[in-house]
């Protein structure tokens, strides 16, 4: 199987809200799933079914790439080396740093990609329309930084 | 819902993210240096449908399969969404990641995501230590 054009894969993601709220009752988000992982040394709260969603994700990455016949261990970004012209370490700083942000971000701002960009701008919430503007300003800020900076250093 | 029903359903999203090619760093940078525009094109689709399915759930009275209410509430405006949405979106810029699609990489074998998915644990811990201080809501969902 091929990945999927952007019109199914997005009506597909898009139909998944709805359809996830019908039978659970609840709209779904995976940045509180993190914070529901770090608040496991206490007792589980009405919030605990978002850390076994997240648990679900690797699961469906690993369907994904069996699905399409792929299935090689990679550990090098290679998007990260070819853009950003970093090596190893690097790739790594940018990573992690950047995986710091993301997780501090979410959760100040409440929500990431998709209980944000998804699930809250289909809401109508102007949070969620905000957060969004948020995301892709400072999304193309990091991007076009590190592009001048990798042809500073060329 | 049990626990092992939130796990199928999550996979069930993890397997449309990468489907989606949401999963793939060169498309998120792509998306950024706008010389790819595949993930535009799946975020405003899904964005519509989302929206499509939601009303379609208003009006049939907001419940679930077994009659239970559905929470539809929309996050309230706060100005924390506007500084967490930049620096969410700088660390998504850094990395060509989101919470979601680190965590379905993973599954997907790639193994680069652990640092991500590492940080964003970190960075969510450090914001939950500091939030108080901080004054900024500790939002509950997403």
């Amino acid at each position: 199987m091929q990945n999927w054009p952007f019109w199914i894969a997005g009506m597909a993601l898009g139909a998944f809200v709805p359809l996830f709220a019908w039978t659970s009752g609840k709209l779904l988000g995976i940045s509180s799933g993190y914070a529901e992982a770090c608040a496991l040394h206490k007792p589980a709260g009405s919030e605990r079914w978002k850390l076994w969603f997240a648990l679900g994700l690797p699961l469906g990455g690993l369907a994904a790439t069996l699905a399409r016949g792929e299935g090689e261990v990679a550990s090098t970004s290679a998007a990260l080396v070819e853009h950003f012209h970093v090596g190893n370490a690097g790739q790594y700083l940018l990573l992690a740093l950047g995986g710091l942000l993301v997780g501090y971000g979410s959760r100040t701002a409440g929500g990431c990609t998709s209980g944000h960009s998804i699930v809250g701008i289909a809401l109508g919430a102007k949070s969620s329309l905000v957060a969004t503007i948020g995301f892709m300003l400072g999304g193309f800020a990091a991007t076009w930084l590190l592009i001048a900076l990798a042809g500073a250093r060329a | 819902m049990k626990p092992l029903a939130f796990i199928a359903s999550g996979a069930v999203f993890g397997f449309l993210l990468s489907m989606a090619r949401a999963t793939d760093a060169a498309a998120i940078v792509g998306m950024f240096r706008l010389t790819d525009l595949h993930l535009f094109g799946v975020i405003g689709s899904a964005i519509a449908t989302a929206a499509l399915g939601i009303a379609l759930l208003k009006r049939s009275g907001a419940r679930t399969a077994s009659g239970e209410a559905i929470a539809l509430a929309p996050k309230p405006y706060h100005r924390a969404v506007v500084v967490g949405g930049v620096i969410f979106g700088l660390g998504w810029g850094l990395s060509a990641t989101c919470p979601g699609t680190a965590l379905a990489q993973l599954g997907e074998g790639k193994l680069y995501a652990l640092p991500t998915i590492g940080g964003i644990l970190l960075g969510t811990w450090i914001q939950q230590r500091l939030a108080p201080r901080a004054a900024v809501a500790p939002a509950r969902s997403c």
